[in-house]
């Protein structure tokens, strides 16, 4: 349902648990599945999108208003006043703030991420993730994985000798 | 999204992104561009080794992280082509996974190394190939004959790079100083287009006539829209100036230097990418590096500008009075390559952190910043076969 308020266009996005969100176009626009669905005319009515419940739909929403630019209503969203370097400052301490959430939330903010097509959170949650296993030994990613080694010694060899010096 | 690897993990309630081979591989993209990342992670099962190893992750990985591709090491303009290594283990990758078969009556000379790719001058055939040492894929091209009568003396440098957003295409640009008559030299260059196949019209400068002026051997220096390569004179090997060939209206011109840097020796400069980009220059004067850039005020009048000094006494290196002699700048990575005549070492310029150098020595490191992703070939008792 797309709406006007304040001079600016709004739209409505539907979680599959039945919650609505009505946000400003150029913010939902952060995604670029949902761009696609607005520029191709298939977005009069609400958005449903799917897979993606109330709770974690709000936290992306949260996201793309934080981080879309444009001035306005949206707080401290980028302003004439501000240089661009103290702006990508404060979202950089912005961020680090948002994606202190458990594994489940994150995990299900990447695949949401991923769905909508939000660059930015993408990275921000891939990266996180990354980061907390990359200094980790196999023993304590696979851990983390909940998986097994399920190489026989002599693959595990074969691999290793393939490429000696990234073992050493 | 797969069932492939289920078998492999925990059951999880709700679905976990590190089952998913699309999220995963996206996920995993992000490893460091460091060359053991990608063996490393092929060792925590089947599944991720099946996923690193797919032709398209590595594509996806070296494109991820063209912005900040590692220093792998160097290639010497004057030792056969062959690679020296200066990260540290376990990212040393051996010479070997960097070489290129030679045909009979081949000689490869190194101009420089940009983007991944290697620009070689075939010196008997009169050809450059371009080298991706990474994936292994070479062309060769014919040198333009109006550079080929040229190309054959000592004078010649050039540079390969990827058009602007398009990894997929390369330019490549020749450059060679060529005499008129006695007191006059000119240097001609020309631009080759993966896209279109074709050299374009060559375009030339005069050089600064007094100086018998010749192209040093670096490898060039790539800043905002522009190549760089310095000039010296061939006798007193003098710092002279900078030839700059301008990518968006492919036009040659020499790029005159403060005055009191024409004495001094070549060996002490090197062209740079200025922080915040621009055509930048270091210079080694009373045990530091001195940084300055070249600036265009409002009226279009270009001048040189100061910026900060490094000053060497702080790092770990003993100069002990010598001399040093600048030979490679990674621009990507803002490191320096220097020795002096006991040792060589890097300089991070950022950090002002030295790591000392060992092996191979050559007059001018063309430095290779790539992402390597090479070594991870699945023999096929280890395919991970997809059930249902």
């Amino acid at each position: 349902m797309a709406t006007r308020e304040a001079g600016k266009k709004m739209i409505m996005l539907k979680s599959p648990d039945g919650m609505e969100f009505e946000v400003e176009e150029a913010v939902a626009m952060e995604s670029q599945t949902i761009r696609k669905m607005i520029e191709d005319d298939c977005a009069d009515t609400a958005i449903l999108i799917p897979n993606i419940n109330s709770k974690i739909l709000s936290r992306v929403i949260e996201y793309c208003n934080k981080h879309v630019p444009t001035t306005g209503a949206t707080g401290a969203a980028a302003s004439d006043t501000v240089a661009p370097a103290a702006l990508a400052e404060d979202l950089k301490i912005w961020d680090a703030e948002f994606i202190k959430v458990n594994r489940a939330t994150r995990f299900d903010l990447i695949q949401a991420a991923s769905y909508l097509n939000i660059k930015g959170l993408l990275d921000l949650t891939s990266q996180t993730t990354i980061d907390t296993i990359s200094d980790n030994s196999l023993e304590e990613i696979r851990s983390f994985l909940s998986t097994k080694n399920d190489y026989l010694p002599e693959e595990e060899q074969t691999i290793r000798r393939e490429n000696q010096w990234a073992f050493q | 999204m797969t069932t492939s690897r289920r078998h492999h993990h925990r059951c999880s309630p709700t679905k976990d992104p590190l089952d998913d081979d699309d999220l995963l591989a996206e996920i995993l993209l992000r490893l460091p561009p460091q060359p053991s990342s990608l063996p490393h992670a092929s060792l925590v099962c089947k599944w991720w080794r099946g996923l690193v190893s797919d032709p398209r992750f590595r594509r996806s990985f070296r494109l991820h992280h063209r912005r900040n591709p590692p220093l792998l090491g160097f290639f010497g303009r004057d030792n056969a082509l062959s690679f020296v290594p200066t990260l540290e283990a376990p990212n040393r990758v051996p010479p070997g996974r960097f070489s290129l078969q030679r045909g009979y009556g081949d000689r490869f000379v190194s101009l420089g190394c940009r983007h991944g790719l290697v620009l070689i001058f075939n010196v008997p055939r009169n050809q450059v190939l371009v080298w991706d040492p990474v994936t292994g894929d070479q062309r060769r091209l014919a040198i333009p004959p109006e550079v080929a009568t040229y190309a054959e003396m000592a004078t010649t440098n050039g540079a390969v790079l990827h058009a602007a957003g398009d990894v997929q295409k390369f330019q490549v640009v020749l450059v060679v100083a060529e005499v008129e008559d006695e007191e006059h030299k000119r240097a001609v260059a020309c631009i080759y287009s993966s896209e279109t196949g074709l050299w374009g019209d060559p375009t030339s400068a005069p050089l600064p006539s007094g100086h018998d002026p010749t192209l040093i051997r670096h490898s060039a220096v790539l800043a905002e829209h522009s190549l760089y390569w310095m000039l010296a004179s061939m006798l007193l090997e003098n710092f002279v100036g900078i030839l700059e060939f301008d990518l968006e209206k492919h036009s040659l011109a020499v790029i005159q230097v403060p005055v009191h840097m024409l004495e001094q020796s070549q060996h002490r400069f090197s062209i740079m990418r200025a922080e915040g980009d621009g055509l930048g220059l270091l210079f080694y004067k009373d045990r530091g590096f001195q940084l300055w850039k070249r600036v265009t005020d409002y009226n279009g009048v270009a001048s040189w500008g100061l910026g900060r000094t490094i000053g060497l006494d702080k790092l770990s290196v003993n100069l002990e009075g010598n001399d040093i002699m600048i030979l490679g700048f990674a621009d990507e990575n803002n490191v320096v390559f220097v020795c002096t005549r006991d040792i060589r070492f890097m300089v991070h310029l950022e950090s002002s952190q030295c790591q000392k150098l060992m092996g191979t020595y050559s007059h001018y490191h063309h430095p290779f910043e790539s992402v390597y992703t090479a070594g991870n070939s699945m023999p096929s008792i280890l395919l991970v076969t997809k059930s249902s």
